[in-house]
């Protein structure tokens, strides 16, 4: 639309959350060590989002398949990861509506279905948090899960 | 007269929001209050100990929708206690980048969270079934600005090219001019977004309240990134003097804190800066304000979002002004200034919801000793409480939906910055 965007790559990583809120940040983690992975996986673009919400409307218009990291109170055991699709969950958070601040990334998808530049496949890895609070470190069970979740998305890729 | 009893609780399982409550009984009001149960963030705890040269990277978490304003305000103030100096090029360069924020943030606020309020839509996905081509327009236009940030800061959000004393990477010629060309080629849509704002504006309240207006103010300049502290009441204060003007205090109503100047509150925001630098506004800028007639001394906070749209058609314009001046002065690879000496800056900015305070203080070891942030929501929230008072009684006999609904949009007029912290998931499965 622009014509300043570059070739965009079909697949997106995209790692979501605040690394000021523990383990709210996982996603942003995550999608940092998967950079190491860059040069095996050459047609996927990994990316930061951090707590940009609405943003992720941009970042996976037009793709083929877009892959989401991101803490999810999914009602499991803290540190366990689980892929889901957005046919899979359905959403139980509220939103104030009062300020731009608040997002729920499964209303920006199907806002990115209503203007059909949705990827064919949305994959989400939700990751159940110990601790979401003010700090800057990943609880131990999180830090200790790191290389599974790694491993799960990297299979994801193949 | 019926009684009203409003208590609109937004606190969910991490994040307070906003309390609404209003108690009246036949007429009489007894309780109007607006209150901010926030858990407090302690992001200055957070930098202490913290390298000069990390300090930005963290505070640019502080909040997803304006990370390159605090990143921006982070690392001048940085290079303020430090001692380092910017050459011309990197100051503009980030201007841009600044600029690049408002055009992202006002395009968001009024696409998506105030033109669903004047539409009838609960949010802007079902707004899309019942104006799908202003939908597309105004993702069309925040497309671009996110584009821009990308261009400059690195990335959309969280800014990775800002350094202090420098930047770690710019453009090149070709990347501004294409910029340059896109953003020409985006005056149209936003003259269409502006003109589908205006056709149901009808929506916006007539509510009107003396207030006093902070923001930063420059000669002939319309303030976003450089100048002193001004109010509408006729003071100015250079930015060293912050922590006076903010005069930040403790509300029992609120976990956030409440800041007042010359009277009991102040406004900060786009319709503080319009009226504190109309004068200078763009002429696109000045053809939009002038299409919603908001004419300086505007005081109806509902106006803030007319303000948003005249700045953004005002930093679509002055970018594309900026970068011509950036390309004949020439392109340079430059080295950042690296002569640190240790001791404590201060900085403000205008965030695209107002204006935004960080102040720092460094060891020897270059090595964060003590930090202060202040933030426009923060500022903004005795204002809000304020205008409450006067909007419940003027609008009650409206009935309670309308009050609560008018309320509602009053907070989301000062687009304020609540609980930006989280964005994680909260779902259920289904099968």
């Amino acid at each position: 639309m622009t014509g300043m965007s570059m070739s965009k790559k079909d697949v997106i990583v995209l790692g979501l959350g605040n690394p000021l809120m523990a383990d709210e940040g996982i996603g942003t983690v995550v999608v940092e060590k998967l950079g190491a992975y860059q040069e095996k996986y050459p047609d996927v673009e990994f990316m930061d989002a951090g707590a940009g919400g609405m943003q992720l409307l941009h970042y996976i218009a037009g793709r083929k398949k877009a892959v989401i990291i991101d803490c999810a109170f999914m009602g499991e055991a803290a540190g366990t990861i689980r892929r889901f699709t957005t046919d899979e969950v359905k959403t139980v958070k509220k939103l104030a509506h009062l300020s731009l601040h608040e997002v729920d990334i499964l209303s920006v998808i199907t806002l990115s279905k209503q203007l059909g530049e949705c990827p064919d496949e949305v994959v989400f890895f939700g990751i159940e948090p110990v601790s979401v609070e003010d700090g800057m470190e990943l609880s131990e069970k999180l830090k200790c899960s790191i290389d599974e979740y790694l491993n799960m998305i990297i299979e994801e890729l193949r | 007269m019926s009684n009203i009893n409003i208590n609109v609780k937004h606190v969910t399982r991490i994040e307070g929001h906003g309390n609404i409550v209003v108690n009246a009984t036949e007429g009489k009001v007894e309780k109007v209050q607006w209150q901010v149960p926030e858990a407090p963030r302690f992001f200055e705890a957070m930098v202490r100990g913290r390298k000069f040269d990390d300090i930005q990277t963290i505070v640019s978490r502080i909040c997803g929708i304006c990370s390159i304003s605090h990143s921006l305000v982070a690392t001048k103030a940085v290079e303020n206690a430090l001692g380092l100096k910017v050459t011309e090029q990197v100051d503009d360069l980030r201007l841009l980048m600044h600029f690049s924020e408002q055009l992202q943030s006002h395009v968001l606020h009024v696409g998506y969270l105030v033109a669903p309020d004047l539409f009838g839509a609960k949010s802007v996905v079902p707004l899309v079934s019942v104006a799908p081509d202003t939908v597309k327009t105004i993702v069309g236009a925040h497309r671009v600005a996110n584009e821009m940030s990308e261009l400059l800061a690195g990335r959309i959000t969280h800014p990775i090219t800002l350094i202090p004393g420098g930047m770690s990477k710019i453009p090149t010629e070709k990347e501004l001019r294409q910029l340059q060309e896109t953003l020409k080629a985006t005056v149209a849509p936003l003259v269409t977004i502006c003109e589908v704002v205006l056709s149901v504006a009808a929506g916006l309240p007539n509510f009107e309240r003396d207030t006093e207006y902070v923001s930063l103010k420059r000669d002939n300049d319309y303030a976003f990134y450089h100048g002193d502290i001004a109010s509408t009441d006729g003071f100015t204060a250079p930015v060293a003097e912050w922590e006076s003007v903010a005069n930040e205090y403790v509300s029992p109503q609120s976990t956030a804190k409440w800041a007042k100047w010359h009277r009991k509150s102040y406004m900060a925001g786009a319709l503080a800066r319009f009226n504190n630098n109309a004068e200078n506004i763009s002429p696109l800028g000045k053809t939009v304000a002038d299409m919603f007639g908001l004419k300086k001394g505007c005081c109806n906070p509902f106006m803030n979002n007319v303000a948003q749209l005249a700045e953004c058609a005002h930093v679509v314009e002055a970018s594309i002004g900026l970068i011509d001046k950036i390309l004949t002065r020439g392109l340079k690879n430059e080295q950042p200034d690296k002569n640190y000496k240790p001791g404590t800056g201060f900085a403000a900015v205008e965030a695209p919801r107002g204006i935004l305070f960080h102040k720092y203080e460094f060891d020897k070891n270059l090595e964060c000793v003590a930090a202060n942030m202040c933030i426009p929501t923060n500022q903004n929230h005795a204002n809000i409480q304020h205008d409450f008072e006067k909007f419940v009684p003027e609008f009650m006999d409206k009935g309670e939906d309308v009050l609560r609904q008018g309320l509602e949009m009053l907070v989301r007029a000062y687009d304020p910055c609540v609980s930006c912290s989280t964005h994680y998931l909260d779902v259920e499965f289904v099968h």
